[in-house]
């Protein structure tokens, strides 16, 4: 028993010390986790930190000021705007999160294929993505979440679509140059279905480039569906999403009912900017010439 | 090159607004429009045709530079748009020129000295930039230099609603008011760009200064400015050979840099009101205006293409390795 007790401290000790080699490797990685599972407590347990329901409105108490009843004023329907803001971190991690497995589980097989096979496929989808560069991400996913359906599950699939190009480029890079190494062709000769070779052999050695993005595009993901429900296509109020509340608030802003507007747009600097931390950290401990510059 | 790309892209915008749940002719009939009526305008706007002759006949009217009416206005919009392309080019013209001035020097002076304070109060203040919603820092912006400090005007359109605009000659208010020496007309068009202007400027300057950093770190790192220092040169002029070398390729990323910041001053000339080809586009693609889409995507893409081929030319200039052909 002693014993078991024992090698469980030290398992304990030793994953400490694994998160303390960790956060001094990347301080602002550290600091970006720190932020996103702040929000994302707040997400999973809304519930406990939310003081009112945050979809009903209180028609005597439109546009009040921040007081101890209600602690980031309401909006113009009379809603309390705290805990709107809470709630609206599940919208945030809600869109990131598919948004991002979505894009991954297209991205990184299409870079796959195109990095492997090369030929006509890879030019003309490389092309394609070139194509699709014309264009600012937001009006492109403007105008597709607009074209094919506003809701939240179409959001979160044209997000997701639109932003898999970045996967397939990185991954495709990284297969040009394993493709001729010599683990990829003693895998050939040993007669291994090119599936396999796809998926087993170059798969585990080409895809670290893409985790690295992974955090710097849910922000991007987060960024993008907040800006759309801004612009009143996709999430519309009076659901408690972050871009939907400062589209409330944004006629607010001029006439001073400043907490309606400010609030939900600080959470979503603060959520964005957390994984962007995350992100930067996580590239510059995998990209091993970022890492020597010191 | 260019031919193939425009075409794509006029395919595909031209499908992506017809294959999605959009209905202009809902939306142009009204509610109690009747069977009849919603007919005719079916025929009126060509939706009866297949698919393929519509595409045809759209892509032969813009081959001759007709890009047809808009739906909802019935105004030209190759007219529309050319009167709101002057507007918006003045404010992407000054919101990354200043944003180019305040981030390649702060981007090298990172790189050299990496990891030291300014390089990493820098880098945190770039990761700040990259994650403010533009919109919103519009909004907080009026709210303190109109609502509390009454030092900005409000963030309604070019020009005040209080001075007649200058006579159109160029289409920017502040160029035309100072042809025709109006000195209160100069006075508002001047003072109504400041805040989109430092917003843009602000949100255009994040990724000038990881991007310069990054680019600046590689060339200090390379052979050539080893040897230099190796030669005992002065700090200053193996500066000075640092920021030639990395002219080139920043100049580039500004380039691929402007067609993604044209969707950043969509949303601040809908904050603004700016009345610009952004807030247009953006209208456009919300109201489900068919023709008005295609054309500003059209526009678009041709734009990019414009950008990157002045970018080409500016580096064959600069950059001696360069030659045009």
């Amino acid at each position: 028993m002693s014993k078991i007790k024992a090698e469980s401290t030290s398992l304990l000790n030793r994953i400490v010390n694994r998160i303390r080699g960790v956060s001094r490797l990347s301080p602002t990685a550290t600091a970006g986790v720190l932020v996103i599972l702040f929000f994302g407590v707040l997400a999973m347990f809304s519930g406990g930190f939310m003081t009112h329901d945050p979809v009903s409105s209180y028609p005597d108490r439109i546009l009040e000021a921040p007081s101890a009843e209600h602690w980031f004023g309401t909006d113009g329907n009379g809603m309390d705007v705290f805990s709107r803001v809470i709630y609206g971190a599940k919208f945030g991690f809600g869109v990131a999160i598919p948004a991002v497995i979505i894009s991954v589980l297209i991205g990184v097989p299409v870079g796959l294929i195109a990095g492997y096979r090369g030929g006509l496929l890879d030019e003309v989808l490389m092309r394609f993505f070139d194509g699709l560069r014309v264009f600012p991400s937001i009006i492109l996913a403007l105008a597709v979440v607009a074209a094919t359906g506003q809701s939240l599950i179409n959001v979160v699939l044209v997000l997701g679509f639109l932003d898999s190009p970045v996967f397939a480029r990185v991954v495709r890079s990284e297969v040009l140059a394993l493709r001729s190494s010599i683990f990829v062709e003693s895998a050939i000769a040993a007669g291994n279905p090119t599936w396999r070779i796809l998926f087993v052999h170059l798969l585990p050695n080409s895809i670290q480039g893409a985790m690295a993005q992974t955090a710097v595009r849910a922000a991007w993901a987060v960024r993008i569906s907040a800006t759309l429900a801004f612009l009143g296509v996709g999430i519309q109020a009076p659901t408690p999403e972050w871009g939907a509340m400062i589209r409330q608030g944004a006629e607010f802003m001029i006439t001073g009912q400043w907490w309606v507007g400010i609030f939900p747009g600080v959470a979503l600097i603060f959520l964005v900017f957390g994984l962007n931390l995350f992100g930067d950290g996580i590239q510059d401990v995998l990209d091993p010439r970022r890492r020597t510059e010191k | 090159m260019v031919i193939p790309l425009l075409v794509g892209v006029m395919f595909l915008t031209f499908m992506l607004v017809r294959i999605g749940g959009l209905d202009p002719v809902g939306l142009l009939a009204g509610p109690t429009a009747t069977a009849e009526e919603f007919e005719i305008i079916t025929e009126e706007l060509g939706l009866d045709q297949p698919l393929w002759k519509q595409f045809l006949i759209y892509a032969q009217n813009v081959a001759q530079g007709d890009l047809g009416e808009s739906w909802l206005s019935n105004r030209p919009v190759l007219d529309d748009i050319a009167a709101r392309s002057v507007v918006s080019l003045e404010l992407l013209f000054w919101g990354i020129g200043i944003g180019t001035f305040i981030g390649v020097p702060i981007g090298l002076r990172a790189a050299f000295k990496p990891n030291g304070r300014f390089d990493q109060s820098t880098r945190i203040l770039s990761l700040l930039g990259f994650s403010i919603p533009t919109y919103w820092l519009g909004l907080v912006m009026l709210f303190v230099f109109f609502y509390l400090l009454r030092w900005a005007p409000p963030g309604m359109g070019r020009i005040s609603l209080m001075v007649s605009p200058p006579d159109f000659v160029t289409g920017s208010y502040l160029i035309d008011s100072l042809l025709s020496s109006n000195w209160r007309a100069a006075y508002s068009s001047l003072s109504h760009p400041i805040l989109p202007v430092i917003c843009l400027a602000i949100v255009s300057a994040a990724p000038i200064i990881k991007q310069t950093r990054a680019i600046a770190l590689e060339v200090i790192s390379s052979d050539a400015v080893r040897y230099a220092r190796a030669c005992g040169l002065k700090v200053k002029t193996v500066r000075q050979i640092v920021f030639r070398n990395s002219a080139t390729p920043v100049l580039t990323f500004i380039g691929t840099e402007i067609t993604g910041l044209v969707g950043t001053m969509s949303l601040i000339e809908y904050v603004f009101a700016w009345g610009g080809l952004g807030q247009y586009g953006l209208n456009a693609i919300v109201r489900g205006d068919f023709t008005a889409v295609q054309g500003y995507v059209l526009v678009l893409a041709l734009f990019s293409v414009l950008i990157f081929l002045i970018v080409d030319i500016v580096v064959a200039l600069i950059e001696p390795r360069v030659e045009l052909n």
